[in-house]
């Protein structure tokens, strides 16, 4: 199929409902709902993927097809919880996909030996690293779980709903990321 | 509330998944609070309980990365940008469904024009086949087309055929100039 030219956008753009049409929120909403919660997602994403780069292109993904999705959102959580529904899938479709040269997370902090300032960035690096390491020793959707009970906060329930599985069993499922991570954790210590 | 305290097992029942704590050490966790000074009866507990020291080793770890995540995504995008590229894709891709059947047009024609000159290509080969030499071909279609083509020695013959070819070769060229505005 050919490109859509300059003509013919500004042709249809008469024509063109508004914005507000077109995406399910008015940009003001949509404003206040991305200063919320554009940190946190772009967190998981790139936590997610490894890929601090990355992470910039899933983020306009995941709030276009937020925008264009038909939801009705009971409540501001299920909203957040779509948004993050979105993220997960987005990051499922990039793990299938074969990787090329990312932007690694976390590793190219400079380190001046004298500075104490320096010494921490350098410890908290080194812990983001041991940490990125052990998470990909783990299932990606064991990952997903860890991420979204202890970084984000979220309710088994919205777990359940972010990833598609049913509420009673993320408590054992839980339980067992959260001790393969532990473990591999304690071994990367010794 | 850590205030309400209830008592776990020193050691898990081996089988067991949870322990009644796990909210109180993610809570102090997230408040800083789970050392020997802020509370030593729930430092002491997660110290023994399997359970809760796994889940105090990955909660503290997860929540200091998903901060660092967080300051790091300093270069995010403004809302006002990620809206706007959000419109101008719209807008793209609804252009795009309402010239898709013009396209489907542009592709039936151009089929047509690879159709006819295929069809012509045949034809003239057989005819070419027939005749030993192009000058018989000429003189054969002018015997039978009469007075539409007497007159025209070989020379003029290969003008047409020329000409022909030309126009097949141009007509989707002219096709695509006429319909694609750009």
């Amino acid at each position: 199929m050919r490109d859509v030219t300059f003509s013919e956008l500004g042709r249809l753009d008469a024509d063109a409902p508004a914005a507000e049409d077109t995406f399910q929120m008015d940009e003001d909403a949509f404003r206040v709902f991305y200063d919320r919660t554009a940190r946190p997602v772009w967190a998981y994403l790139s936590r997610m993927t490894g890929d601090a780069r990355l992470a910039d292109d899933l983020l306009q993904e995941a709030y276009y097809r937020f925008l264009r999705a038909r939801v009705t959102y009971e409540t501001d959580a299920h909203r957040r919880n779509y948004l993050f529904r979105i993220a997960t899938n987005l990051v499922r479709d990039e793990r299938r996909r074969p990787r090329v040269a990312s932007t690694p997370i976390g590793g190219d902090e400079a380190v001046d030996r004298a500075d104490p300032r320096s010494i921490d960035l350098a410890a908290a690096a080194a812990r983001r690293m041991d940490l990125g390491r052990a998470m990909t020793r783990l299932k990606p959707r064991e990952r997903d779980l860890l991420w979204l009970a202890y970084a984000q906060g979220s309710s088994h329930q919205e777990i359940a709903d972010t990833l598609g599985l049913k509420r009673s069993s993320i408590k054992l499922l839980l339980y067992r990321a959260r001790r393969r991570l532990a473990a591999v954790l304690r071994e990367g210590e010794r | 509330m850590i205030s309400e305290r209830r008592e776990a097992p020193a050691f898990q029942a081996s089988g067991a998944i949870e322990c009644p704590r796990e909210a109180d050490v993610l809570e102090a966790i997230a408040f800083g609070r789970l050392t020997d000074a802020s509370d030593p009866e729930l430092a002491a507990h997660a110290a023994r309980c399997s359970i809760c020291r796994d889940l105090a080793d990955v909660a503290r770890a997860l929540r200091a990365d998903c901060e660092t995540a967080i300051h790091d995504a300093h270069a995010l995008p403004t809302a006002g940008m990620v809206w706007w590229r959000a419109t101008i894709r719209a807008r793209a891709e609804a252009a795009q469904t309402v010239m898709q059947p013009i396209t489907v047009l542009q592709g039936i024609a151009g089929a047509c024009v690879a159709g006819a000159t295929a069809a012509l290509a045949t034809v003239a080969w057989r005819f070419a086949d027939a005749s030993a030499r192009l000058g018989d071909l000429v003189s054969y279609v002018a015997s039978e087309r009469g007075t539409l083509v007497s007159g025209f020695g070989f020379e003029h013959a290969l003008l047409v055929l020329v000409g022909l070819a030309a126009c097949l070769v141009l007509a989707p060229l002219a096709l695509y100039i006429t319909l694609a505005d750009d």
